[in-house]
């Protein structure tokens, strides 16, 4: 099989998006969009799917020069192409639903969606500086329109402008780091970058700059604490399905570019060492992202807020898989693979369930808003009872094994990381209280007189992904086996 | 290396110096008097009427942004001409399927309305 297998994800996407453009410039019945986009992303996906399980018979020799020297077609770009695009594809799908139910059906979302996703797999790809750039700015350009899609309310534009001003700080933060890194190196492409820091062939001075620089920058993008002033106010202000992407496709590109860059360019013994370097500094932002997150989710009255805040957790106990990596680097990039394949699909469960219980233009946003609607509607409030406990780690769902995996590696890297993972136990203790207090109000609790009760969406397209992703959660969390191999043979490449 | 600096530093000491110095002077030795005319943001001329917020026609934004989208086209238009025959086969491709990817944002870009002024 040709190279340009693995490449036709990418290339699909963009020449689907110039498609989709064109069906919404001149097709005036908008039914299709969702599940034209849907299936694009899907197809994508799956055709990465088809590389990972085949990559062995891939003949990566005979690529061209300049498609290899910027983007890697490996099996952890592949894998990160499948999470990506699944997480959009879901979040298509729930879109037509959402904006349908709300009067906000437009197009542009869908344009919108594919392209973010292109630039979050381009991320995933992204060997040299520069491709990390103008994938990390398609991905974050389509992601700050979405949230300010709704673009008559006063929240979504403050949440959009939020987002945006502390999305371009950051990015120059990283661009800084980047062009200190090319100052003290002389190469752009990261594996350049590692030999060099490596040879010793560059001032310490400026790399350990650097590194902290491209930390800060990544920080933002998956929102660890304290980088994360932006996270409630963006996912509360977007519209629901927006959210959804930019949690799960957002958050997982930037891990991806966080574990390549952290692994490939500061991979010797100084800058990855538990006493200098950026293990110590991740483990402090995973620690303090962990606890912060779910403290801060506790006093929520709003769901979609809580859900918020228990993303810039979930950001902590992945980035705790991250710090493992220095010592046991196979056990631990795998944890953090299936940490985001699991909260991929268990994000869009619960977030697809806050969705189906609005209807008519009224959503459902606060906890006071559910009350007593799982009890007239268990079917629908199934979902949510379900993804909230993946979010919790309740065994037997996908979030019990992720957060087992990300915490088994840090006891197996020793030392100062036992500590880190105590705290990731307590602390998803903590969240256990928000989390319950959901289905507390969905089935224990009674609206306030007078209030008016939540009702569901009639919607094929929300319950069709409510399917798909209780579907993975549930066989995530009772056969992890599969999905953990998928995980290791992607993570294989960072051994050293 | 440092004291190559120092005289920056030294004239960034005074820079600071003199603004504060200028500022508690003028707190403390200026007379104060405040009167309602005083407190207003401009005491000059006529009183504001209106809303603060002014709508601006999304089409001025539109025009502004198209016309960014094919300035660039124009500037790497320049360069390929240029190397044309350097470039050869492969950059024509490469220019064509370029200018095809604008096309169809233009299309589109038409077919929404963006290029009419009124409608």
């Amino acid at each position: 099989m040709s190279v340009w297998m693995l490449v036709s994800p990418l290339l699909m996407l963009g020449l689907g998006g110039l498609l989709v453009m064109l069906v919404d410039a001149f097709v005036d019945e908008k039914a299709e969009l969702p599940i034209l986009t849907a299936i694009l992303l899907a197809v994508a996906g799956g055709v990465a799917a088809a590389g990972i399980v085949n990559y062995d018979n891939v003949a990566l020799a005979g690529a061209p020069e300049y498609l290899t020297r910027y983007l890697a077609f490996d099996r952890f770009a592949l894998f990160f192409d499948v999470v990506v695009c699944g997480g959009a594809a879901l979040s298509a799908l729930l879109a037509g639903g959402y904006l349908r139910e709300h009067d906000l059906e437009r197009g542009e979302f869908y344009i919108l969606i594919i392209y973010a996703a292109l630039g979050a797999m381009v991320l995933g790809h992204a060997i040299d500086l520069l491709t990390i750039f103008i994938g990390l700015e398609t991905m974050s350009l389509g992601a700050y329109a979405m949230v300010a899609f709704r673009r008559t309310s006063a929240r979504a534009v403050e949440g959009a402008v939020k987002y945006f001003l502390l999305g371009s700080f950051a990015a120059a933060i990283l661009l800084f780091g980047s062009a200190l890194l090319y100052g003290a190196t002389g190469h752009t492409d990261l594996a350049g970058i590692g030999e060099a820091i490596e040879g010793g062939n560059a001032s310490i001075k400026l790399v350990l700059m650097a590194m902290f620089m491209m930390i800060v920058g990544l920080a933002f993008k998956v929102s660890a604490v304290p980088f994360h002033m932006w996270t409630p106010d963006a996912y509360e202000g977007a519209v629901t399905p927006a959210t959804t992407f930019m949690s799960v496709a957002v958050k997982s590109a930037a891990f991806a570019v966080m574990v390549r860059v952290l692994l490939t360019v500061f991979g010797d013994d100084l800058s990855a060492s538990a006493a200098s370097g950026w293990p110590p500094v991740i483990a402090g932002l995973a620690a303090i992202t962990m606890v912060y997150g779910n403290l801060a989710a506790i006093g929520q009255s709003s769901v979609k807020r809580m859900l918020a805040y228990s993303s810039v957790a979930h950001a902590g106990y992945a980035m705790v898989g991250v710090v493992a990596a220095f010592r046991v680097e196979e056990i631990a990039v795998s944890s953090v693979l299936f940490y985001l394949m699991a909260y991929t699909v268990g994000n869009v469960l619960t977030f697809g369930a806050l969705i189906w219980f609005g209807s008519n233009g009224r959503e459902a946003v606060s906890y006071e808003d559910l009350a007593g609607a799982g009890r007239r509607h268990p079917l629908v409030a199934l979902p949510f009872v379900i993804g909230v406990l993946t979010l919790m780690g309740f065994p037997p769902t996908a979030g019990f094994f992720a957060k087992y995996y990300v915490f088994n590696a840090a006891v197996q890297a020793g030392g100062g990381m036992i500590w880190l993972a105590i705290i990731g136990v307590l602390s998803s203790a903590v969240g256990a209280y928000y989390y319950l207090r959901v289905i507390v109000f969905l089935f224990m609790k009674e609206p306030q007189p007078g209030a008016p009760i939540a009702i569901p969406m009639r919607s094929g397209y929300v319950a069709f992904v409510m399917i798909i992703a209780g579907y993975f959660v549930m066989k995530m969390g009772i056969t992890p086996g599969p999905y953990l191999d998928l995980a290791m043979s992607a993570a294989e490449q960072f051994v050293s | 290396m440092f004291a190559e600096y120092l005289p920056v530093f030294l004239l960034l000491l005074v820079a600071v110096g003199v603004a504060i110095f200028m500022f508690t002077m003028a707190s403390l030795a200026g007379p104060k008097n405040m009167t309602p005319e005083k407190a207003i943001p401009y005491e000059a001329g006529s009183n504001t009427t209106g809303a603060r917020h002014i709508r601006l026609s999304i089409k001025f934004y539109l025009t502004a942004i198209l016309f960014v989208v094919f300035d660039i086209e124009a500037v790497f238009l320049y360069p390929w001409a240029a190397m044309f025959r350097r470039l050869g086969w492969q950059g024509l491709i490469e220019m064509v399927l370029f200018l095809a990817v604008l096309g169809v944002t233009l299309v589109y870009a038409w077919r929404k309305g963006a290029l009419e002024w009124e409608k």
